[in-house]
């Protein structure tokens, strides 16, 4: 863990080093690269463990969600969530959920990001329309509730062992798989399967029909 | 207790979804918070899935991947038709309230 | 030796095969173009550099790489140097889980002709290749240029289309081999026949997706010139300009590979077993014919390319969902009832 948390001091000094000296981007990067590989020789071995791959993963998911909701150019933001989607892919991997994690990424990723980049593209929003954060109370009613709801969670999840522990079982054969899945959908879940179809047809109609442009 | 870090970070990204959806003006950055709450949703699922090793978590999120696409498509949808009629994408400027 | 060392030392081996050869192929499929489309023209092909023209690709490729790199002072900096990237790197991963090769034995390892030997081979590949769409949505938003911006809305927009009957068009081979993996899918293919004798809609419609989805006449409405100027690569010039073209080469070459390990039998010679020969002969064979099998592919590509005219944008859409869905999905019920008949 010692390996991580050197790499995101580093990403995070760099990061404000950039700040006070705008004009040599090239030093700030040498400096961070320098001390990256440093650290990356004292401890090497940290490379192998989960451990440190999920911490990496979770710093850049958090990152980018960060910038999604502070950056200004509204197609930026966009990128940061592909890439934030992409992170949680990864996390779904970790988690023995391997169709889940490819789906993610087919769908979440891969075609209602493109929405959102058709729509962006569209409407031509540039940087200034993106920008406009809401000043005065709402701003700081913002920040506060997030930080009470995610002090509330954090509460949830330390007292959250109420029954005993129970060792869990080890891993069927097969978990996580297409066919695990498929079985499942189509068997337990199949109700909810043909609503979700019907539920699809549903929005298609409602959004060309929305979006229609009417010929006057 | 890997299960816990995983939880940690759907609560984290959960909560800047929100703070996002409440701070940001324009419609679609709104749009886009709710489909990381609804990400981070996802992780949470599928992190109690693995711990119970149970496929019902990874069905769930299935499901919950479809709803945000039909959200998403109908949302932005209603942006458009929105955008053609006030020429803004700012949710301040779409008000009809008094105050 | 240390077990993890030697894992990581035959992916890299592999990895660096097949990027050698892919970025090779690459280079050649320009020759290869210019050279049948003259014969088809009636005309010769370049053939003044090098013996037949050979080292033509040589020269373009030193062309490119001198010409000066103009970042124009308009576009959005981030995202126009980014775009190239994502297409670049997305045509790349995606050949990394396609077979060419039976499994062999070295050194006394099993190892796999396959770079990436994934439980869910294909929709890695339907993945990577959504999320390719993103560099040209992206090149042409960053270009601040209306024609760059239609460009790529268009071709942003045939690309999902197309992806959609592709995925249907390949359901019916995931049905019949009952698996993901592209390793088993060319196995079933080994016992059962090749799947385009019994599965030629799906064929057809793969193919046309094929050619929708690598941006190649008849449907490369979004980047000809007499259209779009040059729809979304126009304010892209010198070695970013070469990264288009090699990313639109590459994605030809995996969407042949894609098509040859799917409905052609990938590396299967019928026959080759009653000749006897050791299996590293054998296996080397089998690649050879794998080889073989994409080239032809490759050449049906440019074929069709200087044969057919190009289809207006709302041909292009009518096709892709009007026409196409319903093959595949009548495709679908085929192969169902072959399935469920046990006859597969």
């Amino acid at each position: 863990m010692r390996l991580l948390t050197g790499l995101v001091l580093v990403v995070m000094a760099a990061a404000a080093l950039r700040g006070l000296l705008p004009r040599r981007p090239g030093l700030t990067v040498l400096a961070a690269g320098i001390a990256a590989l440093v650290l990356l020789g004292f401890y090497p071995q940290d490379l192998a463990t989960s451990e440190f791959w999920a911490g990496a993963v979770g710093f850049v998911s958090i990152l980018s969600a960060l910038l999604i909701v502070m950056h200004p150019n509204p197609m930026v933001s966009v990128l940061f969530l592909i890439l934030n989607l992409f992170c949680t892919a990864l996390f779904f991997l970790m988690l023995q959920a391997q169709t889940l994690a490819v789906l993610q990424v087919i769908v979440y990723a891969g075609a209602i990001m493109v929405l959102f980049v058709f729509v962006i593209m569209l409407l031509n929003l540039r940087a200034e329309e993106g920008l406009r954060m809401s000043m005065g109370p709402q701003r700081w009613g913002a920040i506060g509730f997030g930080a009470a709801f995610a002090g509330l969670m954090f509460w949830a999840l330390r007292h959250r062992h109420g029954a005993a522990y129970v060792e869990p079982k080890p891993f069927v054969e097969g978990f996580g798989t297409a066919r695990d899945l498929g079985t499942l959908l189509f068997s337990d879940y199949v109700f909810a399967t043909e609503a979700a179809s019907v539920l699809l047809i549903a929005a298609m109609v409602g959004a060309v029909l929305l979006a229609k442009r009417r010929l006057e | 207790m890997r299960i816990d870090f995983f939880l940690v970070m759907a609560a984290l990204l959960f909560t800047v979804g929100c703070v996002g959806v409440l701070i940001r003006r324009n419609v679609i950055v709104i749009l886009m918070c709710i489909e990381l709450m609804l990400n981070a949703v996802n992780l949470t699922f599928i992190a109690f899935a693995h711990e119970m090793r149970s496929m019902a978590g990874h069905v769930f999120a299935l499901f919950v991947i479809t709803v945000a696409a039909c959200e998403a498509a109908v949302g932005l949808a209603i942006v458009l038709a929105l955008f053609r009629r006030r020429r803004t994408t700012n949710v301040d400027d779409v008000s009809l309230m008094r105050w | 030796m240390d077990p993890l060392a030697l894992v990581v030392i035959e992916s890299t081996l592999k990895v660096g095969l097949v990027l050698g050869v892919i970025m090779t192929v690459v280079a050649y499929m320009e020759w290869v173009e210019r050279r049948v489309s003259a014969w088809i023209q009636d005309r010769r092909g370049p053939n003044r550099v090098g013996p037949f023209g050979l080292l033509q690709p040589l020269a373009d490729g030193i062309k490119f790489l001198f010409k000066e790199d103009i970042l124009p002072p308009h576009v959005h900096r981030a995202l126009y140097l980014l775009a190239p990237g994502i297409i670049f790197t997305t045509s790349l991963v995606t050949f990394s889980v396609i077979p060419f090769g039976p499994p062999i034995e070295i050194f006394g390892r099993q190892v796999r002709l396959q770079v990436a030997d994934v439980d869910s081979g294909i929709l890695i590949i339907l993945a990577i290749s959504s999320l390719g769409v993103y560099g040209i949505a992206l090149a042409g938003w960053s270009s601040n240029n209306k024609y760059s911006l239609l460009g790529g809305l268009r071709s942003s927009a045939q690309l999902i289309s197309y992806e959609l009957a592709m995925g249907f068009s390949v359901v019916g081979v995931l049905m019949s081999a009952g698996s993901l993996r592209l390793s088993e899918i060319v196995d079933f293919q080994v016992r059962h026949g090749w799947n385009l004798l019994w599965q030629l809609p799906g064929f057809i419609v793969f193919m046309t997706a094929a050619f929708a989805e690598t941006n190649r006449l008849p449907f490369d409405l979004p980047e000809a010139e007499t259209e779009l100027v040059a729809g979304y690569h126009t304010e892209y010039s010198g070695f970013r300009f070469l990264l288009f073209l090699m990313a639109e080469y590459a994605n030809m070459i995996t969407a042949s590979g894609l098509a040859v390990t799917l409905f052609l039998g990938g590396y299967h010679v019928p026959g080759l077993h009653l000749l006897g020969l050791p299996p590293l002969a054998s296996a080397l064979v089998q690649v050879g014919a794998f080889c073989l099998k994409v080239a032809f592919i490759l050449f049906v590509y440019v074929w069709v390319r200087w044969t057919l005219p190009r289809f207006r944008y709302d041909q292009l859409m009518n096709l892709g969902w009007k026409v196409l869905l319903p093959i595949a999905l009548a495709n679908i019920l085929w192969v169902a009832f072959f399935v469920l008949r046990g006859w597969a």
